[in-house]
């Protein structure tokens, strides 16, 4: 039996073709040349001054164990100024953080280290189902790690998988991103030009199902031009970059 | 663009149906101007409209048979020598010569024309770019004692890129004090047929234009086609408003010297 | 709501005119927008990015079947559904037997023109199901019942005061004109409606056919929401949006940032290429999308290909003088208002009157030419849509014959030293009379001198043969 979409795809693919066709092909269009060819703890400032520039945050720190540490603090912080009632009380819940997987974070020792300050990482194994949906939207803290940071635009990118939700990085107030100095590049641009030379450009949009970039916090302008911030996604976008060269 | 030799090039004046009805001291102007600063002019009389607005208003098979006219008068004294130039004062008719008459002659049987086309647009100019870049003009002597503002017309800024000239010559009046407009290259909302089809967006575009007037303090606006001017000076009147508006060859020769009425 | 899109265009217009509150809210953002633009654009070497946009833009659509087989293949490769639909109603037919076979009660839809092309709100809500528009300007218009009036700012028209109103009436909220409070209470409707969803739509910035993905641009993180939360996402793709490569649509992605916002980029770009995979936390179980035609190959086929290259970045109608005093919804029950809308919704034969209106609103001043990120004549096209106009028969008698009349008067030399003395008798009769009586409304008689310029001429070589005589 002839599925249904036959008979359209057929009537507009030829309605198309029976059209003369143009000109020659034009040539892959040449990438605006790179930005930047700042490498290392300078290119992790650019980065950085770029993010804020764009409403976001960035600590650059020296190592990991510094990166633990400024995750406890800003958490605390945060759930305080966020009214998390379960923030200090006499018999206090942790605080729980909407997170990818431990294993998915560059960083050793993590969970058990949050655990000891008071904070737990909710990891939901599949958000389609009722009792983690709900579980899941209630932290205001979601916490991620990054395939890639690029320093001419101040964005990330983020590819979902086990593990990787795409909710740690959209559904809280405040976005967390663990960026390893090695991981941000100058611009985008570079980064994909990598990926094509080794052929893996194409593979890379489509075993994961979704690639996301995100560039600084949500905004909207619709109100007579007039910006306000983590209108749907997140406020807050914070990145910890750490060296992770050393 | 022509050489200039040691004789006068020779100038057919493409007066405009605009300016050869209403406004015939432009044209006067105009043909003052170039015989003052190194041409001989000459007037095709048989010359009358471009076609411009037939064209834009869709009709294109008027258009074509008034564009073949044109070339028919333009094109001979051009293939024999007679003369080196077609000028106008006026932006937006040179705009249609230059560029959308080849688009009226797709056919074989207007394959001439289209030759003809090609040929006449190479040498047809606005009135201040001719002055400016084949005569070599920048001084021409007027004076204006005042405030004065630039529009730069649309199809002149836009289709044939012609800005610096006008502004140039500007720069030399003597005594004027030239002021810019807020958002200069907006549309004044003349448009043709859209003066009368759409009379309300027009009149609204150019009370803005007249705002923006307003603030700049300027006595006179100036420009290089009578179109805009007759819609600014039409709302102008209306509003009994003490400025005016006035057309850059008449301000350029000397016949408006702030006082008179303008496009007499 | 202040300007009837229904209504003809004459009072459409009239209505935009007098509502000094519009006027004046168009003014601001459009010059804001405008102004953005322009220091994005001149912060890169803009004449090069926009050659090569035209360029990545016009050969999709000079490859257009051969691209679209290879993203159909591609997503099916990935997981994806694919449908086609050569109109509106084959369209919503696919959408609809989605939700069917789902069960879906509850739609979340990101911000989409060809979702409003097709009325596939008005389609679900017959089905009695619940569609929530998630774009903050889209959920503002959806909620006061009123269609958007700019490509990319949805609520352009309406000031904090009628949406501060708005709110108080249909969300209860206390009265604020701060916006950030607006938006918070927008945002937290609006998560309750992203969780409990069952299919999310959105429409589609760009497709591209090398590796079967949908690309949405959005600040708001709409997009990523309704293409990972439900169970069920459909993308509406119309078939020009295809492009051939990655590096086409990144570039695209930056043009686009920057001509609607002065942005380097969006804050969210979201690339779905499938389903989720086995395994993953979230994301849809099933992706859906919809190849759609709705007139565009016919477009492309009777030489208006260029329109397509359009990237809806709504830079045209910033800029555009009479989209400045009239707003989006003069041009009518269209989602496409301005210049480009000038152009596409009457090809689209969105509604029967537009060709013949729409093409007119315009000076051809030209501006739009000059910020159009894929250099698209606009202009030129204008002119093309009028003569379709006239070599349909679609003009006024009245017009013709006087048309007819003016050529004549200019071919021929009696006929035009009739006219001009007719004109210059009783021409100031003429413009009591309509139609020049729309020129004497508001602006003085033009007055016809006595002697023309042809009168004077000769009378001048005389006066100079004389001198030289002396």
């Amino acid at each position: 039996m002839i599925p249904d979409y036959i008979e359209p795809r057929v009537a507009i693919l030829s309605q198309l073709r029976r059209m003369e066709s143009g000109s020659k092909a034009a040539g892959l269009p040449e990438l605006p040349s790179p930005v930047t060819h700042a490498e290392g703890a300078s290119l992790a400032k650019l980065f950085g001054s770029k993010l804020e520039e764009i409403s976001g945050s960035c600590d650059i720190l020296d190592r990991a164990a510094d990166v633990a540490d400024r995750i406890v603090e800003l958490v605390k912080d945060w759930s305080a100024e966020d009214g998390d009632a379960t923030a200090d009380t006499n018999d206090p819940q942790p605080i729980e953080v909407l997170s990818w997987s431990p294993k998915e974070l560059p960083l050793e020792g993590l969970k058990g280290f949050l655990k000891d300050s008071g904070i737990s990482l909710l990891v939901p194994d599949d958000l389609h189902d009722e009792s983690w949906r709900a579980r899941a939207a209630r932290p205001s803290i979601g916490l991620t790690s990054v395939d890639a940071a690029f320093a001419s635009t101040g964005s990330l990118v983020l590819a979902p998988g086990r593990g990787r939700s795409r909710a740690a990085s959209l559904l809280p107030l405040r976005h967390l991103a663990i960026v390893p100095m090695s991981r941000i590049h100058p611009t985008f641009e570079a980064w994909l030009a990598t990926l094509r030379r080794e052929e893996r450009l194409s593979s890379y949009l489509r075993v994961s199902g979704q690639i996301a970039f995100i560039t600084g916090p949500s905004k909207s302008a619709d109100i007579e031009q007039i910006l306000t911030l983590g209108v749907h996604g997140p406020r807050t976008v914070h990145a910890l970059v750490f060296d992770d060269t050393r | 663009m022509p050489e200039l030799t040691n004789t006068r090039p020779r100038v057919a004046l493409f007066v405009t149906c605009m300016v050869d009805n209403l406004y015939p001291g432009v044209g006067m102007a105009a043909a003052d101007l170039l015989e003052r600063h190194g041409a001989d002019v000459v007037f095709p009389e048989a010359q009358t409209c471009c076609g411009q607005p037939a064209f834009n208003a869709g009709y294109r098979r008027e258009a074509r048979m008034m564009a073949r006219r044109f070339l028919d008068i333009f094109y001979p004294r051009l293939d024999d020598g007679l003369i080196d130039a077609i000028v106008a004062p006026s932006g937006s008719c040179v705009a249609m010569v230059k560029h959308q008459f080849p688009r009226l002659f797709t056919t074989k049987e207007d394959a001439d024309y289209l030759r003809r086309a090609r040929r006449v647009r190479e040498v047809t100019y606005e009135l201040t770019e001719y002055l400016v870049d084949v005569l070599g003009v920048d001084e021409t002597g007027a004076r204006f004692p005042g405030k004065l503002a630039y529009h730069p017309c649309c199809h002149l800024l836009r289709e044939l890129g012609v800005d610096a000239q006008p502004r140039l010559l500007l720069a030399f009046l003597k005594d004027a004090e030239i002021v810019e407009l807020l958002n200069p290259e907006e549309c004044c909302g003349f448009g043709g047929l859209f003066a009368l089809k759409n009379a309300e967006i027009s009149t609204a575009m150019g009370r803005r234009k007249i705002r923006n007037l307003e603030d700049s303090e300027a006595e006179v606006v100036v420009m290089n086609d009578v179109s805009c001017m007759a819609h600014l000076n039409g709302l102008l009147r209306r509003q009994r408003h003490p400025c005016k508006a006035v057309h850059i060859a008449e301000l350029l020769d000397g016949s408006f010297d702030g006082d008179g009425e303008a496009g007499g | 709501m202040r300007v009837e899109v229904r209504a003809p265009y004459r009072t459409r217009v009239r209505q935009a005119l007098a509502d000094e509150g519009l006027r004046d809210a168009l003014d601001r953002a459009t010059s804001h927008l405008s102004e953005r633009r322009e220091r994005a654009m001149a912060a890169v070497d803009s004449e090069a990015l926009r050659d090569q946009a035209r360029a990545a833009r016009n050969h999709a659509i000079e490859h257009l079947p051969d691209l679209l087989e290879e993203l159909e293949r591609n997503l099916l490769g990935n997981g994806c559904q694919v449908h086609w639909a050569r109109d509106a109603a084959e369209a919503l037919g696919a959408v609809l037997d989605i939700a069917q076979q789902h069960q879906v009660r509850d739609v979340v839809k990101s911000k989409s023109m060809v979702t409003e092309e097709i009325g596939l709100n008005d389609a679900f809500e017959r089905s009695g199901i619940d569609v929530v528009e998630t774009d903050l300007g889209e959920y503002i218009v959806q909620l006061a019942g009123e269609p958007p009036s700019h490509i990319i700012a949805p609520v352009i028209h309406k000031r904090v005061e009628d949406i501060s109103e708005l709110f108080q009436e249909k969300l209860g909220i206390d009265p604020t004109i701060e916006p950030a409070d607006l938006c918070a209470a927008a945002r937290s409707e609006l998560r309750s409606e992203f969780l409990l969803a069952d299919m999310g739509v959105s429409g589609c910035n760009f497709a591209i056919a090398e590796s079967g993905t949908i690309c949405i641009v959005t600040n708001e993180g709409n997009g990523r929401m309704v293409s990972s939360l439900p169970r069920v996402y459909v993308a509406i793709v119309g078939i020009e949006k295809v492009v051939r490569s990655v590096e086409d649509a990144m570039l695209l992605w930056q043009l686009v940032s920057r001509s609607a916002t002065g942005q380097d980029v969006s804050v969210y770009f979201s690339m779905s290429s499938g389903p989720r995979r086995r395994g993953h936390t979230d994301g849809p179980d099933e992706m859906h999308v919809i190849l759609l035609d709705n007139g565009r190959s016919r477009i492309m086929e009777r030489g208006y290909g260029e329109a397509m290259l359009c990237i809806r970045c709504g830079a045209c109608a910033n800029i555009c003088p009479v989209y400045r005093e009239i707003g989006g919804h003069a041009y009518g029950p269209t989602p496409y208002s301005g210049p480009i809308g000038a152009v596409i919704t009457p090809l689209l034969e969105y509604d029967v009157t537009a060709a013949r209106e729409l093409p007119f609103a315009s000076t051809l001043c030209g501006a739009c030419r000059d910020v159009c990120p894929v250099k698209i004549d606009l202009p030129q096209l204008l002119l093309d849509l009028r003569s379709n106009v006239v070599e349909r028969g679609a003009t006024s008698r009245l017009e013709r014959t006087a048309v007819a009349a003016y050529g004549k008067a200019m071919r021929r030399s009696r006929p035009y030293h009739s006219l001009a003395r007719l004109a210059r008798w009783f021409g100031w009769l003429a413009l009591l009379l309509p139609p020049l009586r729309a020129w004497s409304r508001t602006r003085g008689f033009l007055r016809f001198p006595s002697k023309r310029f042809r009168d004077l001429w000769p009378e001048r070589v005389r006066h100079d043969e004389d001198r030289t005589a002396e």
